[in-house]
């Protein structure tokens, strides 16, 4: 594939790049990214990487966009109030980038449906504001063995990690399952800073184009958090956890599915 | 103080003079494109002018011939450096004064400003007879059997005036000493020369073959005695068997001590003496004579200077009563221009005008009166901020951040060293020396030192560890002269808090030395990130990038780890009962093998996927590894996902894999290319030599640069392309563009109204 005249100047701060040239750029056209959920960390990904020059972008959400996203989705804008997120969406990526093929998927992620969706990806951004759909993302990437990156935002904290399925780290090495319903504060409760959502959605789509270039180290095996507050970026170390019921050698899920008893002793805790 | 000679001492000879005249002309003509770069190249090395890692700034090695320089001299040199380059000069530990940054169209300017004081960078670099050296101490030392520099300065006119000199099959290195304690390192040298003193009669001891680097040896005997005045004979003998016998294909093995290894001791003096029989035969001993190079610098005392006074610390005691000698000990030779000004200044003001560049690259102002020399000190303290702690004293090459061969940051370390142990007490004698060099090549001189480190890559953990071989026991002296050993390997990042416990009381704790160097050596424990980065370095240790050439040492390292670890997992395979361990086993042996070579290539990949990808691009593709290695490859990879699950029929493969990539090795030269022949006929589809061009006239910057790259990307690795483009600001930042992402800019030349670049992909 020959890049075009106009791909040419479009990219031409990345093929300058002795690291990403123009092989690098079309391996990045070649490419394609899931984004799981058109939100808050969905939309800077989303957008950045509709910049960026990735050849498919798919998203996931079963959500209209609301009046009270604004403050942070910066994909949708104000007359979007009312439409579908991912058409919302899939119209600014156009508008970006027309090279960007967008494929929608108005529906809730679930685990009938995203091991199939996800296999069709080289790499997937977690952008969900939910554990249930954080455990199913993390589980899926690993049955189908796919990269992806997790994050998570609260208040003025962010938090992110990226997973090779059986090469580093997963989620549930970390976190283990989901905390009890009455231990999660819901957004309501909690609200959460605009702009965090854009420093930490940017990470992920950062995370995104080195996995498809294959350039730096990516941040496996170590938690990066942010505090904006006093603006701390800190590494935190991790390996995969041995007794993973996931991606350990004696795992006990051994297929997807949606909810899971919560825990009742201290069995892998240790 | 007045001095009367501002004359030179060196008399450089009418035949260098007219090469450097004739210099300019070679630079217009690379200029305006006549003249090649490789063509230039050839030229402009053995001028002493190297081209720098950054492209198109140019280093110029002034030649100090015996380590001698009067204050004009440096002078000129440092006003050369405030000119023409960048204001820092450095002293080497062949005792010649660098100056840094000077762009290629005023090296003519320089060199024949040189001239004018004197002095010339002709022989500074590439295959000819480099500087002769001398001990730093000759004309003072009380030790000196009796003034060597003489001998040396007159050897170095006699040899400069022959054109053969400029033309050997590699460098060729000569050391004059004053006494057995070798200050100049000639037991090291191609040919060594020791002032020895026979019924009366001055003469020398003569030693040839040593030399430092990879294969590091030292001389051997050629010479009990020769009378002064043979030094001309002999080192012409010496030259003429170099010059027959060395190996001028490979330029890897070379050197002197290469012919030496090759013929054997017995043959090689033979072969000597036969031709040292010539030569006399032929009335060569008569041609050069020896002069008192020191006349014009005596000094007679008056008597105010008699008194004895107490001595600033690290001050000399000349062997004439009541004279001294100033050390100005610099930080790995480095002092600034307007520093190397005020040694000048202070040399004629309190000294006899000379200036001594010493082989620990510090300088010395010698001749000083006892009356004069806390004035001296304080002076010197006060005029040059870049003095360097005398203890220990630091000797380290340029290391990996500036030479293109080197692995690790050396000079971050010495840095590092000095700071773990400047509040320590002071050790005396030469066991405070310490050197370092960032790789096998040696120029920071490891295997001379009573504690040497040499850096080396080590992989722990499945990564890239800087690392440094720790070298003891050195002992140079005139006969009995043995290089150090190696007693152990510690990560880089330990060093420092080492050297501090060990040079803590005052003295260097050799035993406590060795049982630190067993405790940091043990590599299975768990190591802070920081132990991946080297000395000043943010970024992961890698090789990434590194150039072939002479690094080829530090690199077989690595290969051979990956290499054992492939051969040994195939055995250990072959033995297991199918089942995981087996499959897993298989999986790692294919995984070490595709690794081994990739450093060979400037690559470094972590991810197994980028490992076979690389593999199959760099081996399968050109045909150096069967194209059904591929294949196999892709089990693996089906293998590591999950997708399949064994590997257990892949075994013979694996084994021939494995073998293959042994073969390979085995052929590498010393460029790190395979000897071995291609099994295969290159995959590429792009076999046409035709050279690819493109013309991007009247496309401005940077989107010339982005075209020119794209079209770089379709020819092959090696391959070349042309391109044309503008005058100004395109020709300014295209090329520079290209250099700096680490491929070879082959020439850039002028073509009517525009320029005609050609690049060859390197990468």
């Amino acid at each position: 594939m020959a890049l075009s005249e106009q791909q040419i100047e479009r990219y031409s701060r990345h093929i300058i790049l002795d690291q990403v040239g123009g092989i690098g750029q079309e391996k990045l056209l070649a490419s394609k990214v899931l984004i799981v959920g058109a939100g808050g960390l969905g939309a800077p990904a989303a957008l950045y990487l509709a910049a960026t020059g990735v050849g498919t972008l798919g998203l996931i959400d079963d959500d209209n966009v609301d009046l009270t996203n604004l403050q942070r989705q910066v994909i949708h804008h104000t007359p979007d109030v009312g439409t579908p997120k991912v058409d919302s969406a899939k119209a600014k990526i156009a508008a970006i980038n027309p090279d960007v093929r967008v494929k929608t998927y108005p529906l809730r992620a679930t685990a009938a449906n995203l091991a199939a969706i996800v296999r069709q990806y080289d790499f997937v951004i977690d952008g969900t504001d939910n554990f249930g759909s954080k455990f199913l993302i993390n589980d899926a990437c690993w049955f189908e063995r796919k990269p992806y990156s997790h994050a998570g935002i609260l208040r003025f904290h962010g938090q992110l990690i990226t997973v090779l399925p059986g090469e580093s780290a997963c989620y549930r090495c970390i976190f283990h399952e989901p905390p009890p319903p009455s231990a999660v504060p819901s957004c309501s409760q909690a609200g959460v800073l605009g702009v965090l959502a854009g420093v930490i959605g940017s990470l992920q789509a950062t995370e995104a184009i080195k996995y498809l270039l294959g350039l730096g180290d990516l941040l496996t095996n170590r938690l990066l958090t942010y505090d904006a507050l006093t603006m701390d970026f800190r590494a935190v170390k991790l390996n995969r956890n041995p007794d993973c019921a996931l991606c350990g050698p004696d795992a006990a899920i051994t297929e997807l599915a949606d909810e899971r008893p919560p825990a009742c002793d201290l069995k892998g805790q240790l | 103080m007045s001095v009367s000679a501002s004359k030179p001492i060196l008399r450089i000879p009418d035949s260098v003079r007219r090469d450097v005249l004739a210099y300019r002309a070679h630079v217009e003509k690379f200029l305006t494109g006549e003249t090649s770069a490789v063509a230039f190249r050839a030229y402009r090395v053995p001028m002493g002018i190297y081209e720098q890692r950054t492209s198109g700034h140019y280093m110029v090695r002034v030649r100090i011939g015996a380590g001698l320089a009067t204050g004009g001299q440096l002078r000129k040199i440092a006003q050369m450096s405030t000119r023409f380059g960048n204001g820092v000069l450095h002293v080497t530990t062949r005792q010649n004064i660098q100056i840094h940054d000077v762009k290629i169209e005023q090296t003519p300017d320089v060199l024949e400003q040189l001239l004018e004081a004197g002095l010339s960078a002709r022989g500074g670099g590439g295959n000819t007879v480099r500087n002769v050296s001398a001990c730093p101490g000759s004309g003072f030392c009380p030790n000196e059997r009796f003034e060597v520099a003489p001998y040396a300065i007159a050897c170095a006119e006699h040899l400069l005036d022959d054109s053969a000199s400029f033309n050997l099959p590699r460098k060729f290195k000569i050391a004059f000493s004053g006494c057995p304690s070798d200050c100049a390192l000639a037991s090291v040298a191609d040919v060594g020369f020791f002032a020895v003193e026979r019924d009366g009669c001055k003469g020398f001891a003569v030693y040839a073959g040593g030399g430092l680097g990879p294969n590091a040896a030292v001389g051997v005997k050629i010479e009990d005695f020769i009378n002064g005045d043979e030094v001309f004979t002999v080192a012409e003998a010496v030259k003429h068997i170099f010059d027959a016998h060395g190996d001028r294909a490979n330029r890897h093995k070379a050197r002197l001590r290469y012919v030496l290894k090759r013929l054997g001791e017995k043959e090689f003096v033979e072969l000597y003496r036969r031709q040292k029989q010539r030569l006399i035969e032929g009335g060569l001993a008569s041609i050069a004579s020896v002069r008192d190079i020191f006349e014009p610098f005596h000094r007679v005392l008056p008597a105010s200077h008699a008194a004895s006074v107490p001595l600033p610390p690290g001050v000399i005691a000349e062997k004439t009563p009541g004279l001294y000698t100033l050390p100005v000990t610099l930080n790995l030779g480095d002092l600034a221009a307007n520093e190397m000004l005020a040694v000048a200044d202070l040399a004629e003001k309190y000294g006899c005008g000379l200036i001594r560049t010493t082989q620990l690259q510090n300088l010395l102002i010698s001749g000083i009166g006892a009356g004069d020399i806390s004035a001296a000190a304080d002076e010197l303290r006060w005029k040059v901020q870049s003095l360097a702690s005398q203890n220990p004293q630091i000797v380290a090459c340029t290391g990996a951040a500036t030479c293109k061969l080197g692995l690790c940051l050396s000079r971050g370390l010495a840095t590092a060293i000095a700071d773990a142990t400047r509040d320590l007490p002071a050790v005396n004698g030469p066991a405070a020396t310490i050197r370092i060099s960032g790789c096998p090549n040696s120029c920071g001189h490891h295997s001379v030192a009573a504690i040497g480190f040499q850096g080396k890559a080590k992989r722990v953990n499945g990564r890239l560890m800087p690392c440094y071989d720790v070298m003891t026991g050195a002992n140079i002296s005139m006969g009995e002269a043995s290089l150090a050993d190696r007693i152990g390997t510690v990560p880089a990042k330990c060093i420092p808090g080492m050297m501090g416990q060990v040079m803590a009381k005052g003295s260097v704790d050799f035993n406590l030395l060795r049982r630190l160097i067993d405790e940091y050596g043990d590599f299975s424990v768990e190591f802070p990130e920081d132990y991946f980065r080297d000395f000043g370095s943010y970024e992961p240790f890698s090789l990434a990038g590194r150039g072939p050439g002479e690094c080829g040492a530090g690199v077989m390292d690595v290969i051979v780890l990956d290499l054992d670890e492939a051969k040994s997992a195939a055995a250990q395979a072959a033995r297991l009962p199918a089942g995981k361990d087996r499959d897993d086993t298989i999986y790692r042996a294919v995984l070490s093998a595709a690794r081994a070579l990739l450093v060979t290539f400037g690559l470094e990949p972590k991810k197994d996927r980028e490992i076979f990808a690389e593999f199959a691009a760099h081996l399968i593709d050109p045909g150096w590894v069967v194209p059904e290695t591929k294949d196999l490859l892709n089990r693996a990879v089906d293998y590591r996902m999950g997708d399949i699950d064994s590997l257990d029929d892949l075994l013979p493969q694996v084994d021939k894999l494995v073998e293959r990539i042994d073969t390979l090795f085995k052929s590498l030269d010393a460029a790190l290319k395979f000897r071995a022949e291609p099994v295969a006929a290159p995959a590429a589809a792009n076999s046409s030599h035709s050279v690819r061009r493109i013309d991007l006239r009247g496309v401005a910057c940077p989107l010339n640069f982005v075209k020119a790259k794209l079209e770089l990307e379709k020819v092959a690795i090696g391959d070349v392309l042309e391109v044309l483009l503008d005058g100004g600001e395109p020709i300014n930042n295209v090329p520079a563009s290209f250099a700096s992402q680490g491929q070879e800019v082959l020439a850039t030349e002028p073509a009517g109204d525009h320029f005609r670049l050609t690049i060859r992909r390197s990468k």
